[in-house]
């Protein structure tokens, strides 16, 4: 997997000073041992671990014994659990190409030379980037709740009552618009900086056979953005299967969303509020495998490049 | 990005004997299109700004976008809550992300500079054990962290959030992509021949040219470690070691004796989230985020 | 290839002796004032810590705030695993069996001769479990009823006194103004429902010897339930969350004219509607059966002494001045609080009415009244953290669905019984 270029010419000083990358690394490895492997295989011991009571009194007292794969039993025969990835799967349908599409769309209409009030609406967009995910759910949240709501305030003008955002099935639709939200700007600027990397003389080549500006967009820009589209959509898929933080936000305030709405909200509860750090150790296990599969089959079956070489 | 902006202009180019204009006529629709994106994402923004301004009874009585008449007071009691609690945090949030940033940004430049310059045993297993961890969700990370931090003793401590901060994935693998593009195997080379050494071509040479993606990195892990909530959470319990988004969100959590005090949570937010925009803004002309999506041009 | 798995299986033998050998070891403070930490919430807190830092210049005690219940009790667990928990902190009293199975709170009773005559049988049957003593009651939660007195005159509702009045009341309210409910049923209480089941007779758990009997779908608790489902069907009353945005926005409206659930209710409602100080009232809260006037608990919390205190001494010693002195009580009353102890619900007495009710000349006799008249006991089980979360879960799927509120008790009921044993207890399901 190594370059071709490093390897023609930099052979024999790699030979003579051999311990240079690893000083170079050491920092960054003992941290990422420290704080990233070790706490893994922590939780993967502490997945085969369970507490038990035994002795004497009404309480007992609790022991820490090994249960083998009790945990992982229980965790894939978990109704909570089992659920919660499909909850997941309808929030990601609406999540991750709504995010995709818009980020597109806001990046090929800031390319476009027929827009106006770019940098304005450019910096705009950006904004929620800097809006921590708590605050922006609080915030969502203000303007969900029917009596707080703006929106509902407009609808209940015109005698069409509120919208109810926050529960049925716009509840995803709602959760899902927090993290678009969110989102939609960072993934706007990957995607722009990509397109102001294409050679204007393509698109002006396009433009001189007749290609209309959506043309340009559809048949020129949009097929050289592609792996920028990829790296975005991996992103929004690892961020979905992470869903956390909006629908806890959120919990509070309505009856739709339980706390084991979402896979990492029951492992939250079993971890903090049921006090089973091993069961919670077992599903963050899978979870965190199921997140590698599903990306690198996402990688493989868009372009296998894309995160091999740089 | 913003400078890149006027730079482009595409030529005049003569299109079938009709003289082509300069500057395409603007069309209504696409700027619409484009105009209700931004009015989409400062909604919200607008509404805290506005929210901030009602008192206590305002804030559930009043039109949603009616500006208040409790901004002064709303300030003071929240610089006045537990003893000056917002200003420390805001401190704390600072720190983090600020400390903790550069320390990222200088840790992976390094590293991914390794990574990209040098061909030593283990590069790839290194390398993909870095990619494999970008996949990991952080709540799984959260409670083994916490339980190790308390064996050395470090949990609670100011320590127990920055260090796990420094190391990014994420920073690494930008910064390998970077420096396999900016960092030209050839001008390392002229430096050895010129007697340096490892170290010296690395500061000399390599960080010139790798500053670019060490803002780029350096903002990600600011905004990163600014938002991040969780770590955080589970780490300390101190609420004067809190950052603002514990803070901001304990002010909203507040147990059963206690009424839940939005009024301060929100015009803490609105206080938090402009001194951040503004950072945004003011750096985001020196970022070069195409690097993000720079290792997939191939 | 190779270097990789090394590394791996070096990173995991570090992780495991690092998980064999845990120490919770701190140096102890030689000499000087020893510091004790203090994990607490609600802003009562400050007033207490400040008045014993002034009178016990050798034990200083330092306050966080940790969060509320939920958040605290959850970090207490995880501190204590970790050898990192306080000295001293505030637990729930139905979150404290827990925290005993968990290894939290630790047997003070050697430290506590005479205490348990500051408090009544039933408030110290909170904290006394076979004979071992595992905190200091601190404030309690008599069930009452605070109302908006205001909008109970301008609808012409009178204050009721039987859930049988409390259902015709609630009709009554929902014909002159279908935009305002009588009172909110709110389906992730599960404190609230258990002190209303308790009140009706309920005993959920109850153990006899080692063996554990779990009771919350009884046929009294179905009955409760029963009752609740009833209204918010008939759409009688609103069933949502309280405290959010738009409960509070309702309530400022005047939309909300009542809350059923115990005695701090009025500083929460202050917090929430400081302006409509002056129309809020307190009454004893409904009955179930005619004539009667027994109240449970809902909340109301005792201060433990942690088994990873170095000075459980002291630490217990804080905690039974903060309850039982007179400046303690004193703290805590001006915050609205009140105290567990017959010591400082007798203070109460000469306070002034709580700023929410300042009309309500005899709020402080009222409320002694209702504290005089609560069950006997009441008694927790080891795993109510885990009966609170499948409870809100079933309850708020319930209210959505709109399905039967006696099958979400008995969900709870299952949920409770399978983690307990689950954890190895000797259970009797009901």
């Amino acid at each position: 997997m190594a370059t071709a270029r490093p390897v023609a010419a930099a052979a024999p000083v790699r030979r003579r000073r051999s311990l240079a990358p690893y000083l170079f690394m050491s920092p960054g490895l003992v941290l990422f041992v420290a704080f990233l492997l070790v706490p893994m295989c922590y939780a993967l011991w502490l997945s085969l671990r369970g507490f038990r009571v035994s002795g004497p009194g009404p309480f007992g007292v609790r022991e820490e014994t090994f249960v083998g794969l009790d945990n992982y039993v229980a965790a894939v025969t978990s109704r909570d659990f089992l659920e919660g990835f499909g909850r997941l799967a309808v929030y990601g349908l609406i999540a991750v190409p709504l995010t995709l599409g818009l980020a597109l769309l806001f990046a090929l209409l800031l390319d476009a030379t027929t827009t106006r009030a770019k940098r304005f609406s450019r910096t705009a967009i950006f904004v929620p980037y800097a809006v921590p995910g708590v605050i922006a759910s609080l915030l969502w949240g203000f303007l969900y709740l029917p009596t707080t709501s703006p929106f509902s305030d407009v609808t209940q003008a015109l005698g069409l009552g509120t919208i109810p955002f926050l529960s049925g099935t716009s509840l995803y639709g709602s959760v899902a618009n927090i993290a678009i939200w969110g989102g939609v700007g960072f993934n706007m600027i990957i995607i722009y900086t990509s397109l102001r990397g294409i050679p204007v003389e393509i698109q002006e080549a396009a433009r001189i056979d007749g290609a209309s500006e959506l043309q340009v967009a559809l048949r020129v820009k949009v097929p050289l953005v592609v792996p920028a589209l990829v790296l975005t959509g991996l992103f929004a898929l690892i961020g979905t299967l992470q869903v956390y933080g909006e629908p806890t936000t959120l919990q509070p305030m309505t009856t739709s969303i339980s706390q084991t709405w979402v896979p990492l909200m029951t492992i939250y509860r079993d971890a903090f509020t049921r006090d089973d750090l091993p069961l919670a150790a077992a599903a963050s296990v899978l979870l965190a495998v199921g997140t590698l599969v599903v990306s690198v089959l996402l990688l493989r079956t868009t372009q296998r490049r894309a995160f091999g070489e740089g | 990005m913003a400078a890149l902006d006027t730079a482009t202009t595409p030529a005049p180019a003569p299109v079938r004997g009709r003289p082509h204009p300069r500057r395409p006529r603007a069309k209504v629709l696409p700027t619409a299109v484009l105009l209700l994106g931004a009015l989409y994402c400062l909604v919200p923004v607008a509404w805290v700004l506005v929210a901030s301004t009602k008192s206590r009874g305002e804030l559930f009585s009043t039109f949603t976008f009616a500006p208040g008449t409790g901004l002064l007071e709303n300030l003071r009691d929240l610089f006045a809550y537990g003893d000056g609690a917002f200003p420390l945090w805001a401190a704390n949030s600072l720190v983090f992300a600020g400390v903790g940033a550069v320390l990222s940004t200088l840790v992976s430049t390094a590293f991914g500079y390794a990574l990209a310059k040098y061909d030593f045993p283990g590069r790839n297993a290194i390398f993909y054990a870095v990619l494999g961890g970008v996949l990991l969700p952080g709540i799984t990370l959260a409670i083994p962290q916490y339980l190790l931090m308390t064996k050395i003793g470090l949990a609670g401590t100011y320590w127990s959030v920055l260090l796990p901060s420094i190391i990014s994935p994420f920073g690494i693998y930008l910064s390998r992509v970077y420096a396999g593009a900016a960092v030209p195997d050839e001008t390392m080379e002229a430096a050895r021949i010129d007697g340096a050494g490892e170290w010296r071509t690395f500061t000399a040479i390599g960080l010139p040219m790798l500053l670019p993606g060490m803002v780029t990195v350096f903002m990600l892990q600011f905004v990163g470690i600014w938002n991040n909530f969780l770590l955080p959470f589970v780490m300390l319990s101190d609420e004067r070691h809190y950052p603002l988004t514990v803070g901001l969100y304990t002010l909203l959590a507040k147990g059963s004796g206690e009424p839940a005090l939005y009024s301060l949570a929100i015009v803490g937010a609105a206080v938090s989230i402009v001194p951040l925009i503004a950072l945004l803004l003011l750096l985001q002309r020196f970022w070069r985020v195409d690097l993000v999506s720079g290792g997939l041009k191939g | 290839m190779r270097t990789r798995t090394t590394a791996v299986l070096a990173a995991c033998a570090l992780a495991l002796s690092l998980g064999a050998c845990s120490s919770g070891d701190e140096p102890a403070a030689a000499d000087g004032p020893i510091t004790l930490d203090y994990w607490a919430w609600g802003t009562a807190q400050d007033g207490m810590v400040e008045a014993w830092n002034a009178s016990h210049p050798d034990v200083q005690v330092r306050k966080t705030d940790a969060g509320g219940s939920t958040d605290s009790s959850a970090k207490l667990l995880t501190a204590t695993r970790a050898g990192d928990a306080p000295d001293v902190a505030v637990v729930q009293y139905d979150t404290l069996p827990a925290m005993i199975v968990g290894g939290v709170a630790l047997d003070i009773s050697e430290h506590t001769d005479g205490v348990a005559e500051e408090f009544t049988d039933g408030v110290w049957s909170q904290v006394e479990f076979d004979g071992a003593v595992y905190g200091i009651p601190q404030d309690v939660g008599p069930q009452a009823m605070v109302y908006n007195e205001q909008r109970f005159a301008e609808l012409g509702i009178s204050v009721p006194t039987t859930w049988e009045e409390f259902r015709t009341a609630a009709e009554q309210v929902r014909a002159k103004d279908p935009e305002s409910t009588l009172a909110t049923f709110a389906p992730g209480e599960f404190g609230a429902f258990a002190a209303m089941a308790q009140q009706a007779g309920s005993q959920w758990w109850t153990v006899d010897g080692d063996t554990w009997t779990v009771d919350i779908d009884d046929e009294t608790s179905r009955e409760v339930a029963a009752y609740w489902e009833d209204l918010v069907d008939r759409g009688v009353i609103d069933a949502e969350p309280l405290l959010t945005p738009e409960w509070n926005a309702k309530l400022a409206a005047g939309k909300v004219l009542s809350w059923p659930s115990a005695l701090w209710a009025n500083g929460v409602i202050n917090g929430v509607v400081p302006e409509q100080a002056g129309q809020w009232a307190l009454a004893p809260f409904p009955q179930w059966e005619p004539g009667n006037s027994a109240v449970s608990f809902q909340g109301g919390s005792a201060v433990v002494v942690t088994t990873s205190s170095e000075h459980p001494e002291e630490a217990a010693e804080f905690a039974k001045w903060i309850n039982t002195s007179p400046e303690g009580s004193a703290a805590q009353i001006s915050a609205g609080q009140y105290p567990a102890s017959l010591s400082g619900q007798e203070l109460t007495l000469q306070s002034e009415p709580p700023v929410q009710s300042p009309q309500q000349e005899d709020y402080w006799e009222v409320a002694q009244r209702i504290a005089g008249e609560t069950v006997p006991e009441v008694s927790w089980g080891p795993n109510v953290n885990v009966a609170n979360s499948a409870f809100q879960d079933a309850f708020n799927e319930a209210v959505t669905e709109g399905t039967s509120f006696t099958d979400a008790l008995a969900a709870t009921q299952e949920a409770v019984v399978a983690d307990m044993e689950k954890s190895g207890f000797t259970v009797d399901a009901g």
